[in-house]
């Protein structure tokens, strides 16, 4: 049930989220001072601790959804499948975070 | 009470009556299509972070670049606007709150996307 919510939550937080790509794009299109702007506060430490956390809600839903498409299925679904396949989702969007910003950001 | 019954009943109008097989459908459809678009988007955030203007347009501006990131836009978008439906049809109850709640969803789901998709054909055609 956790788990149900919090696909809920992460993806209401990516619906607010939408707005950081739309700012991104939004300031390219619109000229060099815009861009400059928007990369500032992107860079800035509260920029790179909500991008931060915008990767790990992605990663997490994302798994979500390829969980409930299992469940569509009717794979994993009794009581010790459903267990381990949320706790494959924890760890994986975890792990894919880290990843992502270990090689991307800070290597 | 919501129960299976309620559900079934068409005069309920639990859900959209009109709409609700093809949110289902196109929830899942979306769903797995930004499975594909989120490896694309990690790509494009890790080609374009920090970068200049003129990278910026350099890159967008590839058709191909532009084609999938505005798929992806819509996608999302559609993907975005039943899940919240969903939210509110679940916590909201029936009423000028909830119609007010629906109305907002369509507006902003509306709006990110002709926000995007201007800004993608601005750089696009205009540079």
């Amino acid at each position: 049930m956790a788990m149900s919510i919090m696909h809920r939550i992460t993806g209401v937080a990516q619906y607010v989220g939408t707005l950081l790509l739309v700012a991104w794009l939004l300031a390219a299109a619109l000229g060099e001072t815009q861009l400059a702007a928007v990369n500032g506060f992107f860079g800035s430490w509260l920029g790179q601790v909500i991008l931060f956390g915008y990767t790990w809600s992605l990663f997490h839903h994302m798994l979500g959804g390829l969980r409930y498409f299992t469940w569509d299925f009717i794979l994993a679904f009794e009581p010790r499948g459903r267990e381990t396949i949320v706790r494959l989702q924890v760890l994986g969007s975890v792990t894919l975070t880290l990843l992502a910003w270990a090689l991307f950001v800070w290597m | 009470m919501i129960d299976k019954k309620t559900i079934a009943d068409p005069t309920t109008h639990y859900g959209s009556p009109r709409a609700a097989t093809r949110h289902f459908m196109v929830q899942r459809l979306t769903g797995m299509a930004n499975v594909l678009f989120l490896i694309f988007f990690v790509w494009f955030v890790v080609r374009l972070a920090g970068a200049e203007r003129a990278e910026m347009v350099a890159v967008v501006g590839h058709p191909l670049v532009a084609l999938v990131l505005a798929a992806l836009v819509v996608s999302v978008v559609l993907h975005m606007r039943i899940g919240m439906r969903e939210i509110i049809e679940d916590y909201i109850g029936e009423g000028r709150v909830n119609r007010f709640s629906l109305l907002c969803n369509d507006i902003f789901a509306l709006g990110v996307a002709l926000l995007a998709l201007g800004s993608i054909a601005k750089i696009v055609f205009w540079g």
